[in-house]
């Protein structure tokens, strides 16, 4: 097709934009599509280099990002043998560092980029002053963070029960000899 | 026509002329840096003080304007409804003082030299006991010296008066354009430097940004809410006495309290000489001490105002509160003076809270990890 007729009759620009995609994402599904909007105005879009630190384990921690596209990895640095031990690898649609929204505190993993990448950024200051203006928008935000914080922390609790249990039958079984 | 003709002589002579032209100009902007530098300094000679008075009226009108937007109207719509009930207020101010300005300034005009004769009379009284007890003092001519420097003072106030009116006159229309503009677009300003942030320090720079923003915000509404309740107690003291000119006086010790140790100080001076001379050394001239010291300056200022509205963290030492007064006067007279001590505050709360974050948080180490088997 011509480009500039293309360009015209374009399938669906809506699918390009930022408040599309950031209804995709599971923290923002109780958000409307005003709602996105507005949460377009609120979000920073950056762009990172391949190979390029996000954040390091122990830097100041205020917010979230969204991965929009490219590949990043969350790792643990030794610092005693100078090796890192991969914790996850992450891709378009992601989302990374939830936990210091709300509560300031430590980055407790590193994050670098594997790919030229384009990341969404959320934060801590961003947030309160929506939650003071727009309390209605914070506050579906702040659920659909709650849900998936809760999700994970339900996840997180079944995970230590089971890693409990193997525990429990590997000291019986390294018992039973005796 | 062929594509690639050889250049005619013409051409060639109009690339030199370029080529010259270029190099040329590129020397010319080289030796006028200093030139340019010194072009831009005295453009931007004068907009120091509307860009500053704009920002405190920025911080001192979001609050009103957050307000009216949370009632689902748009922010320029709100922000001028709230310019629209300032500049009402204003006006209703003005239509209120007006009269009583004018005839208080022109009876001030007249009563200038006569208190000023009246507080030279005083000096003489003084010389005069000093004279007796102490003979050395015979050369010294107090009551002369006093009054030249006096009638120095009220010829240099006037003309300077006029001046400073048209300077105000400017301000007016800068402020409430520039505070406007804050207000509607601050935040995208804002966005905007800080999106050019390398990557590493992002996120700091954007906590931080919002950290001191914060503290400056309560800080100047802290300060112009003190100065502004300072006034109305002096002002309700005064008034129960017999002295003249008390809204002056109320609004001179308002401002004056905006520099600390100091401006108290110097906010009550004219009060006291007023009273001195056309009340006496009676009991309403006790009273008024009282307002002035204990009442607006003891117990409603240090023991009420201050805690509530003002941290301990913005406490300047003295000697850098006087020195910011010192240089706050050599740049923009009377009232760089006025607004050394809280420029001098707004510095030291931005320091602070880059230290506190710096101790709360390593610092993040900069710099793109270089490529690594992995």
């Amino acid at each position: 097709m011509n480009p500039l007729w293309s360009n015209i009759f374009r399938k669906n620009p809506e699918e390009d934009s930022l408040a599309h995609f950031l209804g995709t994402v599971p923290v923002f599904s109780e958000l409307g599509k005003r709602d996105l909007v507005l949460l377009e105005r609120l979000v920073h879009c950056r762009h990172y280099r391949a190979n390029e630190t996000i954040f390091e384990e122990g830097d100041p921690g205020s917010g979230m990002y969204l991965l929009r596209s490219g590949q990043i990895r969350i790792y643990l640095r030794h610092r005693e043998s100078h090796s890192e031990e991969d914790l996850t690898r992450l891709g378009p649609g992601d989302f990374f560092g939830e936990t210091t929204l709300t509560a300031p505190s430590n980055r407790t993993a590193a994050a670098r980029t594997l790919e030229p990448t384009e990341l969404v950024g959320l934060f801590r200051a961003d947030l309160l002053e929506t939650a003071q203006k727009y309390p209605a928008v914070a506050n579906k935000i702040l659920l659909g963070l709650t849900r998936v914080v809760s999700e994970r922390l339900q996840a997180a609790g079944y995970e230590i029960r089971r890693l409990h249990q193997v525990n429990e039958q590997l000291v019986a079984k390294i018992e039973e000899p005796k | 026509m062929p594509y690639s003709k050889p250049h005619t002589r013409a051409q060639l002579f109009l690339t030199y002329l370029v080529f010259t032209g270029a190099i040329a100009t590129g020397l010319a902007l080289f030796t006028s840096a200093s030139t340019i530098l010194n072009l831009i300094r005295s453009s931007t000679e004068g907009l120091f003080l509307p860009l500053l008075l704009a920002l405190i009226v920025t911080f001192l009108l979001e609050p009103p304007v957050r307000i009216i937007e949370r009632y689902g109207i748009s922010r320029t719509a709100s922000i001028f409804l709230v310019f629209l009930l300032v500049t009402l207020a204003m006006f209703l101010a003005a239509n209120w003082i007006a009269p009583q300005w004018h005839s208080m300034w022109t009876s001030l005009e007249a009563d200038i030299p006569r208190y000023l004769s009246r507080f030279v009379g005083f000096l003489k009284d003084l010389q005069a006991s000093l004279q007796s007890r102490f003979p050395i003092l015979e050369t010294y001519d107090l009551p002369s010296k006093a009054k030249t420097f006096g009638e120095h003072l009220v010829a240099g106030t006037v003309p300077q008066l006029h001046r400073s009116a048209l300077r105000i006159g400017s301000l007016l229309i800068l402020v409430p354009l520039f505070s406007f503009f804050f207000l509607r677009d601050g935040r995208r300003i804002l966005r905007a430097a800080l999106s050019l942030v390398p990557n590493r320090h992002f996120e700091m720079a954007h906590d931080l940004s919002y950290l001191v923003t914060r503290q400056l915000a309560q800080f100047i509404r802290g300060r112009i809410f003190e100065a502004a309740i300072v006034a109305l107690v002096v002002g309700i003291g005064l008034s129960l006495t017999d002295l003249r000119y008390v809204p002056f006086l109320a609004l001179f010790a308002g401002v004056t309290n905006l520099i600390p140790y100091v401006g108290p100080l110097i906010g009550l001076v004219p009060g006291i000489l007023i009273a001195l001379v056309d009340l006496g050394m009676g009991g309403q001239f006790w009273w008024i001490v009282i307002v002035y010291f204990l009442i607006a300056q003891v117990l409603v200022d240090s023991f009420i105002l201050i805690p509530i509205l003002i941290s301990r963290v913005s406490n300047l030492h003295p000697l850098w509160v006087i020195l910011a007064i010192i240089m706050g006067g050599k740049l923009y007279g009377v009232l760089g003076m006025i607004i050394g001590v809280p420029v001098a505050s707004i510095i030291k709360i931005a320091i602070l809270e880059v230290r506190q974050y710096r101790r709360n948080f390593a610092l993040p180490e900069s710099g793109l990890e270089p490529e690594r088997p992995h």
